[in-house]
């Protein structure tokens, strides 16, 4: 995995929206690991600096950053500094994203543009910017958060989905181009998963939801934080360009 | 001295792309990359290498394909473009 006790430099997991939910939760188990956690937030500074607290509490090393993905200026920053303090990123996990869940025919272009250049425009900036660190360090581990919406097709999320399953084909693509270099690139698929992005949704939603998951529950972000940590270790260097879906086996 | 330049890009060429041929054998003008006769036949995954031992060898970050494929047309077009961001 991991080799924070020898003289190699300690590898460094960048995750982007690790404030609360599935990222914060990536975050503290990449620690756990032995990675330095770089937990980005937009604007909650005070889940991510309790989830850096948190890990360093528990012996291990991590920081809280602000850093907006749909801002060019902050990730060049972020990736500038990273690169001067500690040569760079090693693993990548692109988790930030929005919802602003609509009808299509009455969607403001706001609310599609906010939500595709916020998961798959802040995935291609963050990514841009790390890359040429992994490739010349010949590793690297790229987890783009993708979800089920990328294959479920529901009504109301037309901007979500076109995002999410875009980040489906990016993986692909781009694990083409890098394997060569020892750098993997893949995409977690969750299903619905207890957090704040869905806290909105009514007791009747979710019966009715629940009826399709074969394991008959919502998911937390234990359960995708573990396959994450998964991905980024020596051990899944042949596993790259595909999507995994962690969704209690939804049928739909 | 551009003899020095040419002799360093070809030697690049050859270390960073693990080449089994002698540097000099590389002819000034050929084209590095595709499929012309004469050429080295390098492809995408070479030109990423490339990027990374220009880098590493003369400190010139190239930022976008436009500047790398003129850069990389040739071992002269690659001295070039190095006289030039040296500049």
């Amino acid at each position: 995995m991991n080799s924070p006790n020898s003289s190699a430099r300690t590898r460094v997991a960048l995750v982007t929206g690790a404030s609360r939910g599935i990222g914060r939760a990536i975050g503290e188990r990449l620690a756990a690991d032995g990675f330095h956690a770089v937990l980005t937030y937009r604007a909650d500074a005070a889940g991510a600096e309790t989830a850096a607290a948190a890990v360093r509490e528990a012996g291990g090393s991590a920081e809280a950053v602000k850093a907006d993905v749909t801002s060019a200026a902050d990730i060049e920053a972020l990736a500038d500094r990273l690169d001067r303090e500690r040569e760079g990123v090693d693993v990548l996990v692109n988790n930030a994203a929005v919802l602003k869940n609509g009808l299509f025919a009455l969607m403001p272009d706001a609310s599609w543009n906010l939500v595709i250049d916020t998961a798959l425009g802040g995935t291609y900036r963050m990514t841009k910017a790390v890359m040429r660190g992994m490739l010349r360090r010949r590793w690297g581990r790229i987890v783009n958060i993708s979800s089920l919406a990328a294959f479920s097709g529901s009504a109301g999320q037309t901007n979500y989905s076109a995002a999410k399953g875009a980040l489906v084909a990016f993986t692909k693509s781009l694990a083409a181009e890098v394997g060569a270099f020892g750098v993997t690139v893949n995409a977690v698929a969750p299903g619905f998963i207890d957090t704040e992005m869905i806290s909105f949704l009514t007791k009747e939603v979710r019966e009715d939801f629940l009826k399709r998951v074969p394991v008959r529950r919502f998911g937390c972000p234990e359960d995708i934080a573990p396959f994450v940590s998964f991905l980024c270790t020596e051990g899944a260097g042949y596993l790259t360009g595909q999507t995994i879906r962690i969704d209690g086996g939804f049928v739909g | 001295m551009p003899d020095d330049l040419k002799k360093r890009v070809k030697e690049l060429i050859v270390r960073q792309l693990k080449l089994e041929m002698d540097p000099s054998s590389i002819a000034d003008e050929a084209p590095l990359f595709g499929d012309a006769d004469g050429g080295l036949g390098l492809d995408s995954i070479d030109a990423l290498e490339l990027v990374l031992g220009v880098e590493k060898e003369f400190g010139i970050k190239v930022q976008d394909e436009e500047v790398g494929v003129k850069a990389f047309a040739s071992v002269n077009a690659l001295c070039d473009f190095v006289r030039e961001k040296a500049a």
